[in-house]
């Protein structure tokens, strides 16, 4: 039977995030079972047979009949019966458009179009949009603009986009649209990476004209797999489908706190197309939140495995609930974790390993390993307690709220054991490599018998880091039923165990003396990681102004809500709300530009580079003074800087082959959207001095050497030095075998070797030769790491800078805050690809502005129930919520780091919310304190 | 049992038993979360209903126009440009090419305690309003109980500060005062009976010299429920404010006609005072949750932006025949 999941964190290579939470093993552990004798081919268990209905339609210019099931929608229609997977499903009620089609050449949700609404209509889908072969304007601009990353959400784009594209020139010809007419067109758009700046100027430079015909054999493409993005050939998770596949299907819990008393599935086993079920309480008998998973069903369809959950007899001891921090804080509050044991079984929220802290009913910490001269930061900020005017201290309370994860592509996995000791995974995943050896170990498995593979992954951010119950539950039911099994989370679930950062109240106080120089800072975090621990923030603070005296905790209140997850820049945003507010009233109280208080308290290298870049920055140098809007809509302008390790992961592999067919590169790593691809084939290419698109690129199966998690913003940093040295043994090498060919030294040129009598290329230098193999490694910076590897992670000596300054504008009859433009200054070294570090370091912000603005989760405060349980009430920034955005990197620096790349995904997102408050402040004189930055508190901290 | 039925005309769709559905993206939905089971009658070989007709000074819209239609019509956009621009407001391009008139003015409520998996609430067939004592962010800030979510249709809204006239096959002529009822029975949407359908909206004729404006106070730039929503129309004559028609959405189960401005605002000169003074008592009689006083703030500067914008407007042309005087 199966180990429960390990709880090690993202540091280790893999943890449990939202997992098996029970761990009183009283009860039987893992258990699962096979239908008797299950009827393959009866679906739709539960319903009366339905007739079908006849469609007659014209898909992507063929004439088509079908027979469908009237309850089916057209999503349905188009991914299982026409297997057009370009069309996505991911918010499954209209809000998002990845399952934009054309229907009669206008763009739908096809996850609202009942099926039979095609019957003589024309469908054309992202697969449809140009010939077989060829590019759609559209798409050859979205390639060459870098307008996508993960790709998901892009053929909805593309498909929507398309048709504005033909009603613009129709109507406009040449004329270039403005960037609000793109983002009203595509208001029914969700890109969660974030790429729409890339996206206005792709269509705005398609819609008039800029595409028309290929510039050459194919359009010049920053991103190496753009191609099969824009097309809709890239096959994500959610898209594979194999031979006698079945659906598997979680049964939650709808209560926060229970008891479970009994589970019976036998009657949802006997169901005809019902194959098995499997347990994912794993002997636990306590529910901790409302949408913890009980058990997985696998059937011949979803709607079959639906059925049959119903059909599972479950008998819940409701308890009472706390949700919320102050209701587990309550005097009184019975412990969500009642013993020491139920304690371990606690979700761990954070990157590392749980350290052993002190509990006191709901509330564990402190966590205070990070203070440094502590009695000295409580001394400078009683002092001014006491006598304010000696300096200035700049206190408050700080709050922030659950943000979700929410990537495009859903939690998805596709597990189909080959034998039986050998199972194959398909897995939207961050990390191929770490969760095949979970599996491995899980299961009881050889390594070389566990194959994960993700050849496209529609986002992740943190959420998809390791092995997780969607997997578990694929594997365990492809093991018991002997079939296939794909399990994908629908938005709810996606939206409640899919990950989310913690809320946190932030006790903040930064004391300065009177010409400005900082004394001290203390910080009391209290974080609401739901039933999952190990949140921390404060340890942040030591990577900004690194010299001053630091008194910094963390505290976890656990309640019935569901666990946290490491999000994308893990304590940064809610940290750095609190921090960089704080030293921006404190630069108001001491009348001195905001940037030149930063330089004092900050010795920070990349960030000095950072803050002299924005000094020199007109924008800057030229804003209003404080409050000078008086009318309604009130400008400001605030800043914020940002600071964020540099991880690498030592053990990280690339391997190059190199033979007649050509150069292949290939790591067991993955691209979540981040351009894992492109770094590998760029890197290659300029060793060898040819073009990126000659290097194949080999990624998203684990059987190759061991590659970098994608997550830590450790996966450049870490794959490229291993790269470089790959392929630089291959030209080597290569060299060699020149001066055997022709008889004389010569040396590396682009695309070949020049020797005396010329240049021999690379393509006849491999002809005729038995293949090369070359694996490079990630060898250690110079003067190494800040502390040596542990649990196969580095962290290195530098610490990276970010700097946003971010310009708004507040509406202050209706609460609205627009954000009109931001300034984004990053400071991570060599830039690989420019194209697609611009464009991540502008999803981040944007990513930021969906923080501070709009992104709220909510429960119900009874129950514990989820409310925002879609991407119509869980609103993540839109098209037209960016304003314009720049981004300016600074490549100096970081000289002892091997490639000269430390990591920019987290980095560029931990500041702009406090820019934000910065900014309105700036415009108003309300100083915010708490996120997100709705228009009922706009309004209610206008009032004062 | 679940069926689907495909009527070919508007006869052979009455009295059928089950719900009728139009564009589907609210129904579609309703489905997957079994809020509404049973047979679905699907009105798309219906004919006729999707038709705009400006004749004789009156505008039709039927049943199954869709808002994208609505929006872009020219009849529509000049003559009654406050309907046009709130259907230019609602949702996305993607709903808007399929979602209809008359599905927009049926749909059911976005309560986020209906619109999940195991509703347990007044609409779905229980016993309590758990929003009520429970998490209302977005909920009613009249609260003309018993079910506290906000109208779902934004142009009822819009409809509601025209005189209308709604057409129902199999039953009598309706008002949106008598479609919609007093909402004292939340499991109703509507009180048209079982197996009626409607048809489609006439319009009375559009008023002279009209100036118009659709306020949507939403968080993002687009895409989002309205917080609260307002439709503005006046006729400004001899600088006085001649007509006034002032309507709201997202504060009440129902829309809302706010006749204590509109009479602040008729027979008064057309200035800034007028407007402040008026929009001043958008809120009273107001009757919020606990959680919802925000939205008396918002909904007095949204009547305000309304009326301002509306006076910003180009006023539209005069109406084409004498029997279209203004009301």
């Amino acid at each position: 039977m199966s180990p429960p999941i390990s709880r090690r964190g993202i540091l280790r290579g893999t943890l449990g995030g939202t997992t098996v939470l029970v761990g009183e093993s009283c009860a039987p552990k893992m258990v699962s079972e096979r239908a008797e004798a299950p009827a393959a081919a009866t679906p739709a268990a539960s319903t009366e047979p339905v007739s079908p209905q006849k469609l007659e339609l014209t898909v992507n210019g063929a004439a088509r009949s079908l027979d469908v099931d009237p309850e089916r929608t057209a999503l349905e229609l188009v991914r299982s019966d026409l297997g057009l997977t370009g069309c996505k499903e991911s918010c499954g009620h209209g809000a998002c458009g990845a399952c934009s089609v054309l229907l009669d050449d206008v763009p739908v949700a096809a996850c609202l179009l009942p099926a039979v609404a095609l019957h003589r209509r024309r469908l054309t889908t992202v697969e449809g949009l140009a010939p077989a072969g060829e590019l759609h304007p559209i798409q050859r601009a979205f390639m060459a603009e870098d307008a996508l990353q993960c790709g998901f959400c892009t053929p909805g784009f593309v498909v929507a986009a398309s048709a504005f594209y033909t009603r613009w020139r129709a109507e406009h010809g040449n004329k270039e649209p403005d960037r609000d007419t793109v983002a009203a067109a595509l208001a029914g758009n969700l890109c969660r990476c974030a790429a729409y700046d890339g996206i206005i100027r792709a269509v705005q430079k398609a819609s008039s004209g800029a595409y028309e015909k290929p510039v050459g054999p194919e359009p010049a493409a920053p991103r190496y797999d753009a191609r099969e993005k824009v097309t809709g050939a890239a096959k994500y998770t959610v898209d594979v489908q194999l031979p006698e596949q079945l659906e598997g299907k979680i049964l939650r819990s709808p209560h926060a706190h229970a008891r479970v008393r009994k589970v019976d599935w036998s009657k949802a086993l006997a169901l005809p197309g019902v194959f098995g079920a499997v347990d994912l309480l794993n002997g636990g008998t306590t529910i901790r939140f409302a949408g913890q998973e009980l058990l997985a069903i696998a059937a011949v369809d979803a709607r079959t495995a639906e059925a049959a959950l119903a059909a599972v007899e479950l008998d819940l001891e409701v308890l009472p609930a706390l949700i919320g921090m102050d209701a587990a804080r309550a005097d009184g509050a019975a412990p969500v974790y009642p013993t020491r044991n139920t304690r371990k079984s606690a979700p761990n929220a954070s990157e590392g390993p749980l350290l052993p802290l002190g509990w006191d009913g709901n509330v564990r910490g402190p966590f205070q390993l990070f203070s440094t001269a502590k009695l000295k930061a409580r001394r400078a900020v009683e002092k001014l307690r006491d006598k304010p005017a000696e300096g200035v201290l700049v206190e408050g309370t700080y709050k922030t709220q659950v943000q979700c994860h929410s990537a495009l592509e859903p939690h998805a996995c596709v597990a189909h054991w080959t034998a039986a000791d050998a199972v194959t995974v398909h897995l939207s995943t961050q990390s191929v490599h770490a969760v095949a050896e979970d599996i491995a170990q899980r299961w009881g498995l050889r390594r070389d018998h566990v194959r994960v593979l993700a050849q496209y992954v529609g986002g992740g951010f943190g959420g998809k880091a390791t092995l997780q119950l969607e997997c578990v539950a694929a594997v365990e039911l492809a093991r018991v039923t002997g079939k296939p099994v794909r399990v994908v989370l629908e938005r709810r679930e996606e939206l409640t165990t899919g990950g989310l950062r913690p809320a946190q109240e932030i006790e903040l106080a930064v004391a300065t003396d009177r010409d400005g120089y900082l004394q001290g800072v203390t910080a009391r975090a209290f974080a609401d990681a739901g039933c999952g621990v190990g949140s921390n923030s404060t340890v942040l603070l030591r990577l900004m102004y690194a010299k001053a005296p630091k008194d910094i905790a963390d505290w976890d209140v656990v309640n019935h809500a569901p666990p946290g997850k490491p999000f994308r820049g893990p304590g940064g945003p809610p940290v750095f709300w609190a921090l960089e507010q704080a030293v921006d009233v404190a630069a108001e109280r001491l009348k001195l530009d905001p940037i030149l208080l930063r330089k004092r308290f900050d010795p920070n290298p990349a960030r000095n580079r950072l803050y002299d870049w924005a000094l020199s920055l007109k924008t800057w140098r030229e804003r209003q003074p404080a409050q000078s809007d008086r009318g309604r809509y009130r400008r400001g302008m605030g800043l914020a800087v940002g600071g964020w390790f540099y991880f690498v992961q030592p053990s990280a592999r690339v391997q190059v082959d190199a033979g007649p067919e050509g150069v292949v590169v290939s790591t067991a790593c993955q691209d979540i959207g981040n351009g894992t691809r492109t770094v590998l084939a760029e890197t290659v290419a300029a060793v060898l001095g040819i073009a990126p698109a000659d290097v194949k690129v080999q990624i998203g199966d684990s059987s190759f050497v061991p590659g970098p998690m994608s997550g830590g913003s450790r996966t450049t940093a870490s794959l490229v030095p291993a790269a470089i040295m790959a392929a630089e043994q291959l030209r080597d090498e290569l060299v060699e075998r020149a001066e055997q060919l022709v008889g004389a030294r010569g040396v590396a040129v682009a695309g070949g070797v020049r020797h005396p009598r010329g240049v021999v290329t690379w393509q006849q230098l491999l002809a005729g030769s038995p293949p090369l193999r070359f694996v490079g490694t990630r060898k250690r910076d110079q003067g190494g790491y800040f502390l040596p590897p542990m649990y196969d992670i580095a962290p290195g000596r530098y610490v990276a800078g970010s700097l946003q300054i971010i310009e708004v504008e507040v509406d202050t009859r209706l609460g609205r805050i627009r954000v009109l433009r931001s300034h984004t200054g990053v400071a991570a070294g060599h830039i690989v690809a420019p194209a697609l570090a611009r464009s991540q370091a502008l999803g981040g912000v944007i990513q930021g502005i969906g923080y501070a603005l709009y992104e709220e989760r909510r429960l119900d405060p009874r129950t514990g129930a989820l409310l925002t349980g879609g991407l119509e009430d869980y609103r993540i920034p839109g098209i037209g919520d960016i304003g314009e955005l720049d981004v300016h990197f600074i490549e100096d620096g970081y000289e002892r780091v091997n490639g000269r790349s430390v990591g920019l995904a987290e980095l560029v997102t931990v500041a702009p919310a406090a820019a934000i408050g910065n900014a309105v402040a700036h415009a108003t004189g309300f100083r915010p304190r708490e996120l997100p930055l709705r228009p009922d508190r706009v309004l209610q901290g206008l009032r004062g | 049992m679940t069926s689907l039925e495909l009527p070919t005309s508007l006869d052979a769709a009455l009295g059928r038993a089950g719900e009728p559905r139009a564009g589907g993206t609210d129904l579609t939905e309703r489905r997957r979360l079994n809020l509404s089971r049973g047979t679905v009658i699907d009105l798309r070989d219906v004919p006729g209903l999707d038709v705009i007709t400006w004749r004789e000074g009156q505008l039709h819209l039927g049943a199954l126009v869709t808002l994208a239609a609505v929006a872009e019509h020219p009849e529509v956009r000049t003559r009654y440009p406050a309907v046009a621009a709130t259907a230019a407001s609602i949702a996305t391009p993607q709903i808007r090419a399929r979602a209809t008139v008359g599905g927009n003015l049926l749909q059911h409520v976005r309560c986020w305690y209906y619109r999940r998996p195991g509703a347990d609430c007044l609409k779905s067939g229980g016993s309590g309003c758990p929003a009520r004592t429970g998490d209302h962010l977005f909920h009613a800030c009249f609260d003309l109980g018993p079910c506290v979510a906000p109208h779902p249709s934004s142009l009822a809204t819009a409809l509601l500060a025209h005189d209308v006239r709604l057409e129902v096959a199999g039953d009598r002529e309706h008002t949106l005062a008598s479609l919609y009822g007093d909402a004292s029975d939340a499991r109703r949407q509507h009180m048209l009976p079982p197996g009626a359908l409607l048809t489609g909206v006439t319009l009375g004729p559009p008023l002279a010299a009209e100036q118009a404006a659709y306020v949507r106070a939403i968080s993002r730039a687009r895409a989002e429920w309205p917080l609260v929503e307002v439709v503005v129309r006046l006729v400004v004559a001899a600088d006085q404010l001649q007509t006034a028609r002032v309507t709201v959405g997202g504060v009440a189960n129902l829309p809302l006609r706010l006749a204590a401005v509109e009479n602040l605002l008729v027979g008064k000169p057309a200035t800034p005072e007028t407007l402040t003074a008026a929009a001043a008592v958008a809120a009273d009689g107001a009757k919020p949750l606990t959680g919802t006083a925000y939205k008396l703030d918002l909904l007095r500067g949204a009547v305000l932006d309304a009326l301002e914008r509306a006076l910003a407007q180009t006023p539209t042309q005069a109406a084409p025949t004498p029997a279209a005087a203004p009301t």
